[in-house]
């Protein structure tokens, strides 16, 4: 065998290994969706209580905190106690909106689920799976903050709690204020 | 004593004891000591016994639903079918890798007391560097690692098995099927080792090997092809490879065994590729513990890998040092390892064999650097990358029709060198055959250029292993006035390698063909149908007839009734979506039709939850997949014949058309 | 036939020329219709809810919302980088199957073909160039090869108790 080719193989193991050590470092479940930072696009869709369309449109000034969520989800159900808390918190604030998109879902199901559960902050259906696609959306339950810039601030995979929510929307807030 | 304490107390035994056989062997052979020897051995046997004792305290914690036990709490529930429940031990990590403990001490057990008697002092080498392997399996089930007795509060019922692994009874025979084919490449390796370290130049580790290499490498190749099916059965996509990382893991050593199989035909007859061979048996192995790594440490995200846990740097620890101990050994014994003489010319068959070798490997790399790539990148630049099938396809698909190729040329070629006339003589029928193979794929309306060419290379390789089944036919009709199911019969006992091996070659060309013809003619449709309305696939008209409730003990169904007909076709198929207490999504289950034609797939995509008013029904219609098993089949067959030792010659003999095994060094 | 028998180069010439015009023909540039170019574009997306399927292969709902949306794009005219690079917005590189062929992806397609031009290259220097026969190996050579694998192989006598 000649030497450059021992070397080669010799180098080329090494470097698997390392790859493989530093592999532990990384959670496949933690994918970065392609939208963070980025202006979200305004979007209308219908209402799930039938009293027609809500359009969204991120960047006149308010947080806009989107939750997507579905009645079969069942960690959704997990995090709707938190997200009932803080909805009553900023319910008074103007410039804080809640907005939960059912993905993936029946329009009765979705509906059945806000009843039983007490989401009385705006509810849609993506029933095109269009709006969750523009976020970037993999698997919910999923939280999306966007400044009163407009731009996706940050988003949260997986239940959520109340101190995520509160410190996402205040620190948007604060931003929005300097 | 409940089946906990027997079980975790039969493996803590294990440990010392395979600790102990490792000490003692590697002494024995060391020193020439019989009655360390003896104990060694006695110490695989007993290890054995304990870890089959473990085993069947793990079964009978299972069938007696023992919720104490934590892996039984998590794998198992009292709906569960008991065919489920027994095969629940490789349903989760901590099982399965009892179980690889359990083929691991079986393995090393018969090195023990055959392998020692044949070739004392390398066979009692190969069997320490066994029982330090066992060793390390031995620590992983008796440490939180992969403990699989750890105990826990037990609640009232138990979680069940994964929805995925409780929807078909291929899971029996799948995972068993790969483990063993996995845990048999230590055989070779251990040899390989045994015979590095005491510094042999000849090739008695890889003559006393060799059918334990085919075997294992057989193994793993109908594993595969059984876990395929089980993929294209359950998963509900209507495909059986995606180049997932476990599909990936599992191809690796494959691909490499492949190789050696082959190189180690020439060094038995030529006393070429030494270090070759020793460096592929070496990557084989490294490859079976790298795939058992990727699945079990989670660092990859895959349909079977199992939840993270601490075996992930253990096993890495494990994988680290038996490449840096092999190579290193590899690099100390090199000078040792001289060939006899040269490689024939680019054609003569040794040549070929060494160019196969070559795509092999480029495979194996390519299938290595596309599953970790995902991982390189990140950890270089933090980007998050996917390499999925059309990578994969890209460049594999070429490199299997080069193989597809060189199957057909190698064996037709003498070693040494080949003058015109032998190509003229070899190749003419073949290469007939090979219009006809093409002519066939347009006559049936195949429209890819690969099938095409997949197709005239398959009937390329049909026709040369024929023309070799009519030549040996004819010789022994010549010869010894047999008649032709006498001399077939004769051939494939007498010279069951040789022979074996062609069988072996076609069912790979009938997997070749199936897969080019599934995935070249492959029609898909999908629409929404109200019950009554009807849907055209191909030569097929599919009815929704209904779309019912069902129960059953363990989960709750929502079936669709679908009438098959048209073209013959008359079939009722129930796809369904499963849904499992624990589960938070549904589990697609397809209705497949399977036919020597075509196989009619159907998948329940979507249904009106509340009035069943309407579903939405994916249909594929699928050529000639089902002999993808068959091939598989075939090349397992092909396998066993060629492992079977040939019958004992008598003293006044046929002519000897193989060199006696066992002949260690000298030319021909 | 007889003629053939006598001349098997032509018959080989024929054969491997009808082979080739087979393959050429099948791997003429056809036009594509929208529905293949929908399974084209689908097949090299990622299923994002799937593990490691594409969007063509996937069974899922996200998928079936997403080959809608190709479907609908290739219906409004836009062209295959549009439809990706909508995807990309969305997901990131993450999303699509195909390593690009820039910067480190390149990589992923350059080892393959490295690895084999190399692996061809380092066999055909082991191979003598003339195709007749092969001398043997010097005989001393291979006497004293012979000689040192029966004294080592000598030494594997049967280790038996008492010894």
């Amino acid at each position: 065998m000649p030497r450059w080719l021992r070397l080669v193989v010799v180098a080329g193991i090494a470097a698997l290994v390392v790859v493989l050590g530093l592999a532990f470092r990384h959670d496949p479940q933690d994918i970065k969706t392609g939208t963070v930072g980025k202006p979200a696009a305004a979007f209308t869709l219908q209402k799930l209580d039938g009293s027609g369309p809500l359009t969204v449109t991120p960047g006149d000034g308010k947080v806009v905190v989107i939750n997507f969520f579905a009645s079969w989800c069942i960690p959704c159900k997990q995090e709707n106690p938190a997200l009932v808390r803080m909805y009553e918190r900023y319910r008074s604030s103007p410039d804080v909106v809640f907005v939960g998109v059912l993905y993936q879902d029946s329009l009765e199901s979705g509906l059945a689920y806000v009843r039983d559960n007490g989401v009385t902050w705006s509810t849609v259906n993506d029933d095109q799976g269009r709006v969750a696609f523009q976020f970037g959306v993999f698997g919910i339950p999923e939280t999306y903050f966007i400044g009163p810039d407009g731009v996706i601030a940050g988003r949260h995979i997986g239940p959520i709690d109340e101190q995520t929510l509160a410190t996402g929307i205040d620190d948007l807030r604060a931003k929005a204020k300097r | 004593m409940t089946w906990a304490d027997l079980g975790s107390s039969a493996l803590r035994a294990a440990l010392p004891l395979a600790i102990w056989g490792c000490a003692a062997a590697a002494y024995a052979a060391a020193k020439r000591d019989g009655r360390a020897l003896s104990s060694a051995r006695w110490a695989a046997l007993l290890t054995f016994v304990l870890v089959s004792l473990a085993v069947f305290a793990m079964e009978g914690a299972l069938v007696t639903h023992d919720f104490t036990i934590a892996y039984v709490a998590r794998n198992n529930a009292r709906e569960t079918p008991m065919f489920f429940t027994v095969i629940s031990l490789w349903a989760a990590l901590e099982g399965s890798i009892l179980l690889w403990t359990l083929i691991l001490a079986g393995a090393t057990t018969y090195v023990a007391w055959r392998g020692t008697r044949d070739l004392p002092r390398l066979g009692t080498t190969a069997l320490a560097v066994l029982l330090g392997m066992l060793g390390f399996f031995l620590i992983l089930v008796t440490t939180p690692a992969a403990d699989p007795f750890i105990r826990t509060d037990p609640p009232a019922d138990g979680l069940g098995p994964n929805p995925l692994l409780q929807n078909h009874p291929l899971m029996a025979l799948h995972p068993p099927l790969l483990y063993l084919g996995y845990v048999l490449t230590s055989i070779p390796f251990a040899y390989a080792i045994a015979s590095l370290i005491l510094g042999e130049s000849g090739d008695r580790w890889l003559v006393a090997t060799r059918r334990s290499a085919l075997i294992s490498w057989a193994l793993l190749g109908v594993g595969i092809v059984a876990g395929s099916w089980w993929s294209y059965a359950v998963l509900g996509w209507g495909g059986y490879w995606a180049w997932d990382p476990v599909e990936n893991a599992a191809i690796m050593p494959w691909l490499t065994a492949t190789a050696y199989l082959h190189s180690v035909m020439v060094e038995e007859k030529r006393r070429l590729l030494r270090t070759w061979n020793l460096s592929l048996v070496v990557a084989t192995f490294a490859l079976t513990i790298l795939g058992t790594f990727l699945t079990r440490s989670g660092v990859v995200n895959s349909v079977h890998a199992f939840t993270q846990s601490a075996i992930g740097p253990l096993l890495l620890g494990y994988l680290v040092a038996i490449i840096v101990l092999s190579l290193g050994l590899l690099l100390w014994r090199m000078p040792r390892l001289v060939d006899a003489g040269e490689i024939g010319a680019p054609l003569s068959r040794e040549a070929v064999f060494l160019f196969q070798n070559v795509v092999f490997v480029a495979a194996t790399l390519t299938v290595l650097l596309g599953t970790l790539y995902p991982l390189i990148a990140e950890a270089i630049s933090g980007a998050q990358l996917s390499i999925g099938r059309p990578y994969f396809d890209t460049v594999e698909v070429p490199l299997a029709l080069a193989l597809l190729f060189l199957m057909g040329i190698g064996p037709q070629l003498p070693w040494h060198g080949a003058s015109r006339a032998t190509l003229e003589r070899q190749f003419t029928w073949p290469v007939v055959a090979a219009a006809a193979g093409a002519a066939i794929a347009l006559l049936t309306g195949l429209a890819s250029a690969f099938a095409v060419l997949t197709y005239a290379l398959g009937a390329f390789v049909a026709a040369t292993v024929v023309q070799e089944f009519a030549r040996g036919v004819r010789a022994r009709h010549v010869l010894h006035g047999e008649n032709a199911g006498t001399a077939l019969a004769n051939l494939l006992r007498r010279n069951g390698r040789r022979y074996g091996g062609y069988v072996v070659h076609l069912g790979i060309v009938v997997v070749a063909v199936a897969v080019a013809t599934s995935q070249a003619g492959e029609i898909q449709v999908e629409k929404t149908l109200s019950p009554g309305q009807t849907v055209a696939a191909g030569p097929y008209v599919v009815t929704l007839d209904a779309l019912r409730n069902a129960s059953e003990p363990q989960r709750d169904l929502l079936v669709a009734d679908l009438t098959i007909t048209g073209s013959g076709a008359n079939e009722h198929l129930h796809p369904a979506l499963a849904f499992y207490p624990n589960a938070t999504q549904a589990v697609g289950s397809p209705g497949i039709a399977a036919g020597s034609r075509n196989d009619i797939y159907t998948i329940l995509a979507a249904y009106d939850s509340r009035a069943k008013a309407w579903a939405t029904i994916r249909v594929l219609v699928i050529p000639l997949v089902s002999w993808l098993w068959v091939g598989g089949l075939i090349v397992g067959l092909g396998a066993v014949i060629a492992a079977l030792p040939p019958p004992r010659r008598r003293l006044v003999a046929a002519p000897a058309a193989v060199t006696a095994p066992g002949t260690a060094a000298g030319g021909e | 036939m007889n003629a053939m028998k006598r001349h098997p180069r032509v018959l080989i010439a024929m054969a491997i020329v009808a082979v080739a015009l087979a393959v050429g023909w099948s791997a003429r540039p056809q036009p594509e219709t929208s529905a293949e170019r929908v399974d084209r574009i689908t097949s090299e997306l990622r299923c994002v809810v799937c593990q490691g399927l594409s969007v063509k292969d996937s069974p899922a709902e996200s998928a079936r919302q997403m080959r809608d949306l190709v479907v609908q794009r290739v219906a409004e005219g836009k062209t295959d980088q549009q439809i990706v690079d909508e995807f990309r917005a969305s997901y990131g590189d993450w999303v699509v199957l195909t390593p690009p062929l820039v910067s480190w992806g390149g990589l992923v397609w350059l080892v393959p073909f490295a690895a084999l031009i190399a692996g061809v290259a380092v066999a055909l220097r082991r191979m003598r160039s003339s195709p007749q026969t092969l001398p043997e190996p010097p005989p001393a050579e291979l006497a004293a090869l012979r000689e040192r694998v029966a004294r080592e192989e000598a030494l594997d006598l049967p280790i038996t108790e008492g010894r």
